[in-house]
């Protein structure tokens, strides 16, 4: 994995997962309809998160940052398929904390992967630039997907960020030369 | 190699999900009581206040969606939805928003049902002027419609209606009423919910009396002289039912008719006023069960009907419980099979000579299963444009059973246009809520404004937001 490659992956999943959660409220707004259960969802996607921290950097270290990022990308791409299929409040909650856990990989991987390269003495424009390009396509996909809602449904967007996931791991999965 | 695999896992994932949903998910299939026509819509929408109504046509003017509007869906030519379209379901917009018992004046949001109506008014001895017999419809739908019922001195429910609030397919709310918006007003009542959504609606009410049931037996040939003598004439009368033998020994000729008298005691009311609740149903359900499936059942039936009828004969009940009747037993569950309405209207003194007409017709359709003819009677009411008591009007309400397949609904419709021909022979008309059998010249011979409806339609709502099957259907 170079860092293009990483790069560009994670600009994918960004927009991918900021297309789906400003956007899944609407999803509970369908499904459930209390501010509790709000509470409850992404109360557990963080809880879950927060155990799985100290497992995932281990492995990390042991199994390699684009093995776990791939893992990620991939299973993410699967999960979506089951979003618009949901149709009770509990299966938002198994699918919250499963995400909750893939979550954590994401996030703990893209930071170990971001320190590992990174020159000490420019860290601070490195991660600028990074968070650019991350940013830029979260924002392009957040407004987007707006419009795809209102004119498709909210199942789409499932879909697509599905498919967005899958094309960022097969970015990832070819083999380049490493410099991470 | 691997990525290989994956690719194939997720693309079979991805068809599965992607099938089920459209399968079950995508776009809940929605009919209505004539389980003829079901159809997968956009989605369906709680009207769950009015700021939610004006939200959902906002939005369907951003995205372009189409919006049909539903309430019990007792209509049964898709009225309500249109494959694609958003359906409202207004259910749950059915709050009593102002009660002025002193004026006789009930405002109500189009969601609620007369039953609403009745137990909130009835405790201060008021009841509606004119609704269905049953009560369990919307108000919104019933107006849409145009209803009439079993009262005979109030005209249609248009006749009843002050004033009303529409939402307009603009998404802007307006008045409307003989005053106000004047021009509307015959438009949206009667308007099959083409031209808007009805918010709420004021009513004027009318005094809860005790009525003594007056029943008698005859044959078809002396009802239209009855009835302009007996009771057209006396004003004690004010509501008025009858029942057309389709039994095979007694085939429309035997009747028997139920007038309501006001009782010139009105102390006794208290004893009768409390509203009765659906009562157990298993009897007539299963007499009428037997006479879906033979002519003995038929005549059994038949017998039993008239004979329970005639006992109760001189009984008394309130104005608000004759406007209550039974609806359960005519439920009817069945997989292959639906039971579908018409109603045909004719001029008074036409009666004898239609229904020789009609005889003859139906003698030859042995397969045709015609199971009910009610008859009731409205006045002259020409304010709304889709009026269909051009003068003074018997209601006959046919009850057919029928099969769902394609070949079956063709069988109906031969039957039908026949009957419709026949009716407007005699200068009568036919209801526009049921199933599209009707021709298109069928439907302008008995309704010859139905072209001004369309035109004020399109120039009302131009880009046609609200529609249903019935538009759709007629209008080109």
């Amino acid at each position: 994995m170079n860092y293009r490659q990483f790069v560009l992956s994670q600009s994918i999943i960004f927009m991918a997962s900021s297309m789906i959660f400003p956007f899944y409220v609407l999803l509970l707004r369908n499904i459930g309809d209390s501010y509790s259960q709000f509470g409850w969802a992404y109360g557990l996607f963080a809880l879950t998160s927060a155990l799985a921290y100290p497992v995932i950097g281990k492995w990390a270290d042991q199994f390699g940052d684009r093995a776990l990022l791939l893992f990620y990308s991939l299973a993410m791409s699967v999960i979506l398929l089951l979003f618009p299929l949901v149709t009770s409040v509990w299966q938002v909650y198994v699918l919250q904390i499963v995400m909750g856990i893939l979550g954590a990989v994401q996030k703990n991987t893209e930071k170990a992967a971001l320190t590992r390269r990174t020159d000490k003495k420019q860290a601070g424009a490195d991660m600028g630039r990074y968070h650019f390009w991350t940013s830029i396509a979260a924002a392009g996909a957040i407004i987007v997907t707006g419009y795809l809602v209102d004119f498709l449904t909210i199942a789409t967007i499932f879909y697509v960020a599905s498919l967005l996931y899958a094309v960022s791991g097969f970015i990832m999965w070819q083999k380049k030369k490493s410099i991470l | 190699m691997k990525a290989g695999l994956f690719i194939c896992v997720y693309g079979v994932l991805f068809a599965a999900s992607f099938y089920t949903y459209n399968q079950f998910y995508s776009n809940p299939t929605v009919e209505d009581a004539g389980r003829l026509l079901p159809a997968q819509v956009k989605e369906i929408a709680q009207a769950d206040g009015e700021e939610t109504l004006k939200e959902i046509v906002k939005q369907a003017n951003r995205t372009g969606s189409r919006l049909t509007i539903a309430g019990m869906q007792h209509s049964q030519g898709g009225q309500t939805y249109y494959p694609g379209a958003v359906m409202i379901d207004m259910k749950p917009f059915n709050q009593v928003i102002d009660f002025q018992p002193e004026k006789k004046v009930i405002t109500v949001q189009s969601g609620a049902t007369w039953d609403d109506i009745q137990k909130h008014v009835n405790p201060y001895g008021l009841a509606v002027k004119v609704m269905q017999s049953q009560n369990i419809f919307t108000i919104g739908g019933s107006l849409s419609v145009n209803v009439h019922g079993r009262d005979i001195r109030h005209e249609s429910l248009i006749d009843t209606v002050q004033s009303f609030r529409l939402l307009k397919p603009d998404g802007t709310i307006i008045r409307v009423s003989r005053t106000e918006n004047a021009d509307l007003f015959p438009y949206v009542i009667g308007g099959y919910g083409l031209f808007g959504i009805i918010l709420d609606v004021t009513l004027s009410l009318t005094d809860d009396e005790l009525y003594q049931k007056n029943t008698k037996e005859f044959d078809y040939s002396e009802y239209s002289d009855y009835f302009q003598k007996e009771v057209k004439e006396n004003p004690a009368v004010k509501m008025h039912l009858a029942r057309l033998s389709v039994a095979p020994s007694s085939f429309l000729r035997e009747m028997y008719v139920t007038d309501y008298v006001t009782v010139e005691d009105q102390q006794l009311l208290k004893d009768y006023e409390t509203l009765k609740k659906e009562r157990i149903v298993a009897l007539p359900k299963f007499f009428l069960g037997l006479s879906r499936y033979s002519g003995w059942g038929k005549d059994a039936f038949w017998d039993i009907q008239k004979q329970y009828m005639l006992e109760d004969n001189g009984s008394y009940e309130s104005r608000n419980n004759v406007m209550r009747s039974e609806t359960d037993f005519m439920a009817y569950e069945s997989g292959t099979k639906t039971e579908v309405l018409q109603e045909y209207f004719l001029p008074v003194n036409e009666f004898a000579d239609y229904i020789d007409d009609l005889r003859r017709v139906l003698e030859k359709e042995d397969e045709f299963n015609l199971l009910n003819i009610t008859i009731r009677y409205v006045e002259k009411s020409d304010q709304a444009v889709l009026s269909y008591a051009k003068e003074d009007m018997f209601a006959l309400v046919l009850l057919i059973n029928q099969g769902r397949s394609e070949e079956e609904v063709k069988k109906s419709k031969a039957v039908i246009r026949k009957m419709i021909d026949v009716t407007l022979d005699h200068q009568g008309s036919y209801y526009l809520p049921y199933y599209s059998y009707p021709s298109k010249e069928q439907l302008e011979t008995a309704y010859p404004r139905i072209d001004e409806f369309f035109r004020k339609k399109q120039q009302f709502d131009p880009d046609l937001r609200f529609t249903n099957h019935f538009y759709e259907e007629y209008n080109e």
